[in-house]
């Protein structure tokens, strides 16, 4: 506020263009930088409008608020005001006319609207107003997400594929820009374009294709086949545009069946499950088959060889004892009897009964013999199977 | 005082130069009338005059222009109802063709009358075929004719159609749920398929382990009886071999035996006369009349 009681003019050297030089005279606000830096840009405007008016109306509003006194200082005053301005001028031209590029832009030049130039990166220079430039992200990637529903509620991602069944797909575009002055000419709306391009491409690429491959082995290939068809209709468009990648980000089915498909999955598993239990059955059975046959087949031969060595033993003690009996037959035969019955009949209990007592004994003894102890041998007892017969 | 003059003139000069020059941007199409009379096409970017204030500059957009057409049900040839919508990229090209043709309205009233028209050649083209060629390796060439056939027509528009693509060709909303009903079932098809080529090839593997089985223990089993036999066999030639030397022996020898092993134990009792063979001598020390003979 202070800087109101004395304007440009009190300076005495005009000729000072800096605005920071004028405030240095005054010593109150000494460098308010940041303490208060509205006064500044009020002082400033202030000052702009009334060298505006001076250049116009060729008297300076002056010093001091009136404007009285046109005539006093007012060639001096208009003079150095028009220095002022004729700087001020210069600078406002070159701060149009000067641009800069980032390494990620690129800048189009237009010579009274006519594409004129490519502009390069760092400083760059277009006379204004004869020169106009734009600048354009060229380098830097971006991205185009169709099919996760962002964008309303026809961008479902639900595609139709040529077997009737529904997809549920979401992709993104990657792209950028290789001609700057192709990308701003030629397309009024480049990011509906893309969107708009891409999806239809994708839908085409489904339409064509069945619903297994889709969900699994021609993910690859479909990625592939719509970056060729999308960048093919948009170089048709004359578009600048280059598609960097496609990234396939879903290839799902819809979520009203994907319950189903994991069914089918469960199933393949169970499948396999019921396989693997009937081989580890077969080899179990299997295995147990052939051991029990193993067993059989060795039980026989313990058989056989059991059998042929008893015979065998007990043929060569037949033949033994024969060789000796053949010397002595009489004697021998006698023996072995004897002896045989020695000890058969030496563990038994024995009843003897004499031949006459026997012979009428019917009646006799026989009723009091214990018959209880005897067995069954009782009603044999009158015939007495008498082994001597034997 | 000159100033006053000089100043003012200054102002109108430039006035009257800026409002006879017009400049045509890249982007753009002008054209210029004059009470409403066409005067100038300028299609060409750069620098143009004009007569100030009877001559009026009108521009127009000469990039290219989308136009997504509203969603649209057709009926193919086959009265599947699919709905379609498709979005086209145009072009003006003849200016004063274009102006004639949409009037004032510009760009928004072409808009109306593109639709129109695309529109109806979608409706024309795909309802000449049925709907699955729609969604087959036909469907390029369809978007081709719609293209072509719009591209005529909006000719006169002083329009060019540039491409016509279609987006979405998908099942009213309707068949949606018949669709998953459809999508579900041949899922649930090809799980119970899956299960039962499990039971099925499960239950071969079982029944073929069994038969193994079978064969393995019957064949074992025959094995075992042959050897069985082969070995009773021999056994039996054995004996043959040697009692057949004196059988009467063998009798006498294998009596004896079969007492001794029948009559063991303590548990058998025996009733027997004295003059049994075995009591010769019990009663008589010089033995029966029949022991010495047969001594």
């Amino acid at each position: 506020m202070a800087g109101n009681g004395g304007p440009w003019g009190g300076n005495g050297s005009g000729g000072d263009q800096d605005p920071r030089g004028n405030n240095g005279n005054r010593p109150p606000p000494r460098r308010p930088n940041e303490g208060a830096p509205m006064p500044e840009i009020d002082e400033l405007m202030k000052r702009g409008q009334e060298q505006l008016r001076v250049l116009m109306g060729g008297r300076g509003g002056g010093n001091g608020a009136g404007g009285a006194g046109g005539g006093d200082g007012g060639p001096l005053l208009t003079k150095s005001g028009l220095v002022f301005a004729g700087l001020a001028a210069v600078a406002l031209w070159g701060f149009m006319s000067f641009y800069t590029v980032k390494p990620e832009e690129s800048s189009v030049e237009l010579f009274l609207g006519e594409f004129s130039g490519v502009g390069v990166e760092g400083l760059n220079f277009a006379p204004w107003p004869l020169v106009s430039a734009e600048i354009v992200q060229t380098t830097r990637q971006r991205g185009t997400i169709i099919g996760s529903g962002a964008n309303g509620e026809m961008d479902n991602g639900l595609m139709l594929t040529r077997d009737q069944n529904i997809v549920d797909i979401q992709f993104e575009v990657v792209w950028n820009i290789n001609d700057p002055a192709k990308y701003l000419f030629n397309l009024a709306d480049p990011e509906d374009t893309i969107r708009a391009v891409s999806e239809s491409a994708m839908r085409d690429i489904i339409a064509r294709s069945e619903l297994a491959p889709i969900l699994n082995r021609d993910r690859g290939v479909i990625a592939a086949d719509l970056q060729e068809a999308v960048q093919g209709t948009l170089d048709s468009y004359n578009s600048g545009i280059s598609v960097i990648r496609v990234n396939f980000d879903r290839a799902d089915p819809p979520s009203e069946v994907i319950d189903a498909f994991r069914e089918v999955q469960a199933a393949q598993q169970e499948r396999d499950r019921l396989e693997k239990e009937a081989d580890a059955y077969a080899n179990r059975v299997t295995a147990g088959a052939r051991g029990q046959a193993a067993q059989l087949r060795e039980e026989a031969e313990g058989y056989r060889a059991q059998v042929v060595n008893n015979a065998e033993g007990e043929a060569s003690r037949f033949l033994a004892v024969y060789a000796e009996y053949i010397k002595a037959p009489e004697v021998t035969r006698e023996r072995m009897y004897l002896e045989t019955m020695e000890r058969v009949l030496g563990g038994m209990n024995k009843v003897i009964l004499d031949g006459v007592a026997s012979g009428e004994g019917g009646q006799g003894v026989v009723p009091f013999l214990p018959l209880n102890e005897l067995g069954g041998m009782a009603k044999g007892a009158a015939a007495t199977t008498t082994e001597g017969s034997n | 005082m000159r100033s006053a003059v000089i100043l003012p003139a200054i102002a109108l000069i430039f006035g009257l130069i800026s409002s006879s020059l017009f400049i045509v941007d890249e982007r753009q199409k002008a054209l210029v009338l004059q009470f409403g009379q066409v005067k100038q096409v300028v299609d060409k970017p750069g620098l143009g005059f004009k007569i100030p204030f009877i001559q009026e500059v009108i521009r127009y957009e000469d990039r290219i222009l989308g136009l997504p057409t509203r969603p649209l049900e057709v009926t193919p040839l086959d009265d599947r109802r699919l709905v379609v919508d498709a979005f086209a990229r145009w072009r003006i090209v003849d200016l004063e063709v274009f102006r004639r043709a949409v009037g004032a309205g510009g760009e928004a009233a072409a808009r109306v009358n593109l639709d129109q028209i695309i529109n109806a050649e979608i409706r024309t083209v795909l309802g000449s075929v049925p709907s699955r060629n729609v969604l087959s390796e036909d469907r390029t060439m369809l978007m081709n004719q719609i293209r072509d056939n719009a591209r005529v027509k909006a000719l006169a528009l002083g329009v060019d159609v540039i491409d016509v693509r279609l987006t979405r060709t998908d099942l009213p909303k309707q068949n949606l749920d018949a669709t998953f009903a459809r999508m579900r079932a041949e899922r649930q098809r090809e799980a119970t398929d899956e299960i039962a080529r499990g039971n099925e090839a499960a239950q071969g593997v079982r029944a073929a382990a069994d038969r193994t089985v079978i064969e393995v223990t019957s064949e074992a089993r025959r094995d075992a009886e042959v050897i069985r036999g082969e070995a009773d066999a021999e056994r039996n030639a054995i004996y043959a071999q040697a009692f057949g030397q004196d059988p009467e022996f063998f009798t006498f020898t294998r009596s004896l035996t079969s007492y001794e092993r029948a009559l063991q134990g303590g548990n058998s009792s025996i009733v027997m006369q004295p003059d049994s063979a075995f009591f010769d001598y019990l009663n008589n020390p010089n033995g029966r009349s029949t022991a010495p003979a047969a001594q």
